[in-house]
């Protein structure tokens, strides 16, 4: 026992802190539309999607041991820490990853109170990048890899984040499109309950490919971190209490319901019907799998969003809500910065005060701004009771400017 | 670094537009032939009768987008344990990560 391990302490918790905050966030990725069209009742949706990330945070064996390296240079190839940081039981890597985290959670809270869909992926690698920057400077960013392969902040996560809504919008807008021709013609009811299968199908499968994806970096996170600081060698495995303290993370996130993005996802973005939530879902899934399959790096949430945009632009006669568009498109642009900012300042403070004192500090001004920050969302709760009141032109929930 | 993402990103639409909207669209078909099928108040156009043969249509357009989801859920177990679904030989197969 030695007074690192404090350090080590904050940094698993604050892990799963993230890791919670990463499921709540996305919960409307994959059920928003379901919520909204009524195809699922929004606990039982949550539930549902509950389930699903933690059987994916669990299907995936494969070691993502290596996830800080597509944005900072903290670790080895081999996933191994940089042997610079690793003196004293690995202070100064516990606090780069720390203060990353501090500013990837604050974010995620602060954008989910004013009911913004988000990235978590960005919230986090803006978090990791800022706090690097603070510590080592600009040279410790990985901009953009060695230029063979899509690597670094520009190949895995500003190209990615640029394309992967624009192709979601068109596939889906494509199959709204078509979904719409191929049934003109059949009765009002018959469709409802003829989509609503297809629509839950695919929702679940977006909540599926979440867990594998999202789960994953927290898990590779916390590992880094022990072997920092020297409790755990392997670098071709993670433990397994990791494993399963992120899985139960990410799915009580879900399943707490991020009912503020949902609403403004499901119903404030357009107004959905069946054929187009199952629309929405298909092309989210067939683009999240694909990405994947060929080792494209993309955000789930950007892909959602571009989707359900999409069978908005698809569907004669339906309307957008560009207002609210425009101030998800202004949050995606700052939230990697922005998360950036908050990493570099809390590294800042945090080595300004020094060692452990110093990680207790950052801890302790992310537990107050997170207490804050709940407390404001109380003013104008959102629930599963109202998230699919009708949408009224003002910002809903509405959330005073000040903040 | 651009010609690399251009090419992924073309490899990913086309798998988009065949997979996220050619499979919604197949489910439609089924949709509508279901419906054609069943007849009466499930059509707006003036009623047909009920026909078999529409029905039996449209639950192969539902087997088949099935089979899209049971491949997708492979594609997400199989990366999870360090495969990979290959379409080289047409027929999905699985293989180690390359």
């Amino acid at each position: 026992m030695n007074p690192e391990t404090v350090l080590l302490v904050l940094v698993v918790v604050t892990a799963l802190g993230f890791d919670f905050t990463n499921g709540f966030h996305d919960t409307a990725n994959a059920m928003a539309t379901s919520i909204a069209t009524g195809a699922l009742k929004p606990k039982v949706a949550v539930a549902v999607s509950a389930v699903l990330n933690l059987v994916g945070a669990f299907l995936s064996v494969e070691v993502a041991l290596t996830v800080t390296n597509a944005v900072v240079k903290i670790q080895a190839d081999s996933g191994a820490p940089k042997s610079a940081l690793t003196d004293n039981h690995g202070e100064a890597l516990l606090l780069i990853v720390l203060a990353g985290l501090v500013g990837g959670i604050v974010w995620n809270l602060l954008t989910w109170l004013l009911g913004l869909p988000s990235s978590s992926s960005h919230a986090l690698f803006g978090g990791l990048i800022g706090s690097t920057i603070a510590s080592l400077g600009f040279s410790g960013v990985n901009w953009t890899g060695d230029g063979t392969k899509l690597d670094g902040v520009v190949g895995k996560v500003i190209l990615p984040a640029v394309m992967s809504p624009v192709l979601a919008a068109l596939v889906a807008g494509v199959g709204t499109w078509l979904i719409y021709k191929i049934v003109a013609q059949v009765g009002e009811r018959f469709k409802e309950t003829g989509f609503r299968w297809g629509q839950i199908t695919s929702a679940s499968l977006v909540s599926l490919a979440h867990g594998t994806n999202d789960a994953q970096k927290t898990m590779g996170v916390i590992t880094l971190s022990l072997i920092a600081y020297g409790s755990w060698t392997d670098t071709t495995s993670i433990p397994f209490w990791v494993k399963l303290c992120c899985a139960l993370a990410i799915a009580a996130g879900t399943y707490l319901g991020g009912w503020r993005i949902i609403r403004t996802l499901g119903k404030g973005l357009v107004e959905i019907s069946s054929p187009q939530g199952m629309a929405a879902e298909s092309a989210s899934a067939a683009v999240i799998l694909a990405s994947s399959h060929l080792g494209f790096a993309l955000s789930t949430t950007h892909v959602a969003t571009g989707s359900i945009l999409g069978t908005g632009l698809g569907r004669p006669g339906a309307t957008v809500r560009w207002s609210v568009a425009g101030r998800m498109l202004v949050a995606w642009c700052i939230t990697l910065p922005a998360a950036g900012l908050v990493g570099a300042l809390m590294w800042w403070i945090g080595d300004l005060v020094g060692g452990v004192a110093g990680g207790i500090v950052i801890a302790a001004i992310l537990v107050a701004a997170a207490v804050f920050m709940f407390v404001r969302s109380r003013l104008a709760p959102v629930t599963a009771g109202n998230v699919n009141d009708e949408w009224e032109d003002a910002p809903a929930p509405s959330v005073p400017a000040s903040v | 670094m651009l010609e690399l993402f251009f090419q992924a990103a073309w490899k990913v639409l086309v798998a988009g537009l065949v997979l996220g909207a050619g499979i919604p669209a197949l489910f439609a078909l089924g949709v509508r032939f279901s419906a054609a099928g069943t007849g009466g108040a499930a059509m707006t156009v003036p009623s047909s009768k009920p026909n078999p043969a529409l029905k039996a249509l449209a639950a192969v357009c539902f087997v088949i987008a099935a089979l899209a989801v049971v491949l997708g859920i492979t594609v997400v177990v199989a990366s999870g344990f360090g495969k990979m679904v290959s379409f080289d030989h047409v027929f999905p197969t699985l293989v180690d990560k390359g």
